[in-house]
């Protein structure tokens, strides 16, 4: 049985590792871990499946530090309120 | 190919603030009382935003100041054509940029320099059969490796995974190639990979002696 190669689809570890900035890229909020089309590569390299699950988890994680929970110290307005009562900012 | 929409990064998915277009109309109008609600709804998001790009306390209020100064005089052109916080989020990206610049970061070498050194790189080796990142890595782990990258890492990574820009504006904030943005991107994300994954293994050795 003669197996089909789906084009664009890597097919050895160094294909996917060049290739992942881009496949991530096109994939955006979708994970390349559960696409069919990788099943198979990261299914036969542990070390790949790895790789693209840590650096998906680390993209989902990044969206948890959109809420802005720092505070500027009072200085800052106290500083903006001198400067704008001095005249000084046009 | 990404398309970028009228309203970009982050703010874009905030919703809209009760009272902030009747504090801008009046801040324009030149109360002061307006300007300071203005600052009190936007203050976290602006400081956030620049100590993220920025990775310095000192630097990043200094940075916020420079914004809300900014946004004083500039505030009369502001026309609503986008959501005000998505105005003021570009309006300090490129004030924290031109800071950037001003301290190295220079234009014509941009698409060099925001690369880090041999040493800060992350490793190409991904042989080692580590164990993967154990899915507890929280808001201030991620919060302190980010802090760690290096700075043209660190702003790409920010820009992209935490604010939502594509990688077709950040290339254009940033002059470099949007293939540039995009392996900066991929390279900040195994860099923070590699942090957490020594930070992870530091304290379960950590824990190990303490039993």
């Amino acid at each position: 049985m003669t197996e089909e190669l789906t084009p664009g689809v890597p097919t050895t570890c160094d294909e996917l590792l060049n290739q992942l900035p881009e496949l991530f890229e096109k994939a955006g909020n979708a994970r390349l871990s559960d696409d069919p089309r990788f099943a198979k590569i990261l299914a036969e390299c542990p070390t790949c499946a790895e790789l693209v699950r840590d650096l998906e988890y680390i993209a989902e994680q990044a969206r948890i530090l959109l809420e802005p929970e720092l505070e500027p110290s009072p200085d800052v307005w106290n500083n903006i309120q001198s400067k704008l009562s001095a005249g000084g900012v046009k | 190919m990404t398309q970028t929409n009228a309203t970009t990064g982050s703010f874009k998915r905030n919703p809209p603030i009760a009272g902030e277009a009747d504090a801008i109309e009046r801040a324009k109008a030149g109360d002061p009382d307006a300007f300071s609600k203005l600052y009190a709804l936007h203050k976290r998001r602006v400081y956030t935003l620049c100590l993220r790009m920025l990775g310095n306390v000192s630097e990043a209020e200094d940075m916020t100041q420079e914004a809300f100064l900014h946004l004083f005089r500039k505030l009369g052109s502001f026309r609503g054509e986008s959501a005000f916080s998505t105005w003021l989020h570009r309006l300090t990206v490129n004030l924290v940029l031109m800071h950037l610049r001003k301290k190295g970061l220079q234009l014509v070498s941009l698409e060099e320099t925001i690369n880090p050194s041999e040493e800060d790189a992350p490793r190409r080796d991904f042989g080692s059969r580590d164990p993967r990142l154990s899915g507890s890595v929280d808001r201030v782990a991620l919060e302190r490796a980010v802090a760690t990258l290096p700075p043209g890492y660190r702003l790409v990574f920010v820009l992209h995974d935490v604010e939502g820009y594509e990688h077709n504006e950040i290339a254009t904030m940033l002059e470099c190639s949007t293939g540039n943005s995009k392996s900066q991107l991929h390279k900040a994300r195994l860099k923070l990979r590699e942090i957490l994954r020594q930070n992870e293994q530091a304290a379960q050795q950590q824990q190990e002696l303490a039993r």
